[in-house]
């Protein structure tokens, strides 16, 4: 559905996006993820044919976005990020609007816009004019935008942006419902978001690609140290002591205590797995234990591991993330 | 065809349900409607070898409301959706730049011409409350009429590469007012003695539009005024359409 191949896109004097190369198959959910100013949005405006490559090639549902724009456009549905809207239209006569210029007859909008305000759950509030609509709203306006003529390709720019725990929960479960029948780009900052939806994620930082792959293989390769948590009730300090003498145990964090309740956060070596031997050592010694868990590692510790990763990538690290 | 229409009527549609739309055309139809009543009275007190529709149309005070209607019909054109970023879900649907500035031009043209049109009521009206000759042609009043659609089409061209070149609308109105005033000032520069009985006033009388609007509001249609400013509309919509292409390379 989209190749980008080698895709630079410089401003006056900073290059936004650098060379850079994907694939996204047709049917998948993949999440494009990277920090503040790391060439997210220019990429997803280079893919709406909003602006120019300086260099390189992307491809959309087998268009040129440069060569076949308008081709490329009819099969695109793309929320770009804030939401941009006609304060002054109402909601219904907004989606028909954009339907319109879409290319969908009269009757045909009419039909796609029952449809798309059905899915986006917009149908109580279809004649508030837009500016009196809360942000989750104004949101799934945006997102019903996108999908009305139903594209094969949704690019969503930080749908989520500005939304509470609540919405974002629901816009989730859109997004999951709407990955049945589109292909989707997703670019967001929400990681649990992209750990429950996306099947694969390509993180991009400084412009570059840092790596391409599914949320549990980037958390399997996650160079971190392994992570216990216990909490004990006995001599906080002298269990440390020993709990640091283990075999694989780097080192021993008393946290809190309270109520003779004493919790130890113990690091160890990556792969390593030290609970039977703490669960042995703690009983031992006659203290009692209310939790002992390994905190797993999750797509936020994978993110930040690649994206602060000291030194550049190896071009066998390029060519493994694009790829 | 069909996207032009689309946003041809989005255009008008909004226009005509904001408030300033209405506000404009109460004031302009107000203050020519004194002028109208204040020439009238000019007339009566001093013989004018003139029409009524001529020395209207000569008037400075007539086209000095145009340094101000400009500006306000065309600021927000493009500078209001590349503020609000409606522009990005504009040039991301599958329609051309030039359809889109086809369509916000000719909506803003025919706005323009909602305003100004009822000053030609006047003179039936006038004719109709007083039983008098107005002194006016039927010839004369086509001949005003073209000759202002022609200066609408060249102004409301200026107002939209303005209004293209910023995000901000009081910018896109203060460069519109700049280039309305100055066109209308460059054919006064003889008259003004600037560049007296030299070519240079020769040549630059024929930008003025109070010359061009001269023999058509005496119902006569002079190919060079129709030439030139469809020549210079088409030129600055083409200027307008390399502006927003070239947002593309940029950022």
């Amino acid at each position: 559905m989209i190749q980008v191949n080698h895709l630079t896109k410089r401003y006056a004097g900073r290059t936004a996006v650098d060379s850079i190369s994907f694939e996204v198959e047709k049917g998948e959910i993949v999440g494009f993820l990277g920090p503040n100013g790391a060439g997210k949005s220019t990429t997803l405006r280079i893919l709406t044919c909003f602006l120019s490559a300086s260099e390189g090639t992307a491809r959309v549902a087998g268009y040129d976005t440069y060569e076949d724009s308008i081709k490329v456009r009819q099969h695109v549905g793309y929320m770009p990020e804030n939401v941009p809207l006609y304060p002054d239209m109402r909601v219904v006569e907004y989606l028909q609007f954009r339907a319109r210029l879409k290319g969908l007859r009269y009757k045909e909008a009419r039909r796609a816009v029952a449809e798309a305000m059905d899915i986006c759950s917009l149908t109580e509030v279809d004649h508030k004019i837009i500016a009196t609509l809360s942000k989750g709203y104004k949101q799934r306006v945006g997102l019903a935008d996108a999908l009305v003529n139903k594209p094969d390709l949704l690019i969503l720019d930080e749908p989520t942006n500005g939304l509470d725990p609540n919405q974002i929960r629901q816009s989730r479960d859109l997004i999951k419902r709407l990955g049945e029948r589109h292909t989707i780009l997703i670019s967001t900052h929400i990681l649990s978001e992209v750990e429950m939806t996306c099947g694969r994620v390509v993180i991009i930082d400084k412009g570059n690609i840092k790596a391409c792959d599914t949320p549990q293989n980037l958390i399997r390769r996650l160079r971190r140290p392994g992570e216990i948590m216990l909490e004990m009730q006995g001599d906080g300090e002298a269990a440390a002591k020993k709990i640091g003498k283990l075999e694989g145990v780097k080192s021993v964090k008393k946290t809190e205590s309270g109520n003779q309740w004493v919790t130890l956060l113990i690091h160890t070596d990556p792969n390593i797995d030290a609970r039977e031997d703490v669960f042995n050592l703690v009983t031992k010694s006659g203290w009692k234990i209310r939790e002992l868990a390994s905190r797993a590692a999750s797509l936020e510790d994978a993110f930040v591991d690649i994206v602060q990763r000291p030194g550049e990538l190896t071009k066998k690290e390029v060519a493994d993330a694009g790829s | 065809m069909r996207t032009f229409s689309i946003l041809f009527t989005k255009e008008l549609r909004s226009f005509f349900l904001s408030p300033l739309a209405w506000i404009v055309m109460a004031l302009f139809t107000f203050l020519n409607g004194w002028l109208f009543a204040g020439m009238i009275n000019a007339m009566r007190l001093r013989v004018s070898s003139r029409s009524l529709v001529y020395n209207l149309f000569d008037s400075g005070w007539f086209w000095m409301g145009f340094f101000i209607l400009f500006p306000l019909i065309t600021m927000r054109l493009f500078a209001e959706e590349r503020k609000m970023g409606t522009i990005e879900g504009l040039l991301t649907a599958p329609v051309r730049t030039a359809e889109v500035i086809l369509a916000k031009y000719f909506a803003t043209v025919v706005v323009y011409l909602v305003i100004v049109l009822p000053v030609f009521l006047f003179f039936p009206l006038f004719q109709w409350i007083t039983g008098e000759q107005a002194a006016f042609q039927g010839g004369a009043l086509w001949g005003t009429l073209l000759g202002l659609f022609l200066v609408g089409l060249f102004h409301v061209a200026i107002g939209t590469l303005a209004s293209a070149l910023t995000a901000n609308q009081l910018i896109a109105a203060m460069l519109t007012f700049v280039f309305v005033m100055l066109h209308y000032f460059l054919g006064f520069m003889e008259r003004f003695g600037l560049v007296s009985g030299s070519s240079w006033g020769e040549g630059l009388s024929y930008f003025s539009t109070i010359e061009h609007m001269h023999s058509l509001t005496e119902g006569l249609i002079d190919s060079r005024p129709i030439v030139y400013y469809l020549t210079f509309a088409a030129v600055l919509l083409t200027v307008t359409h390399h502006v927003l292409e070239s947002r593309k390379w940029r950022a």
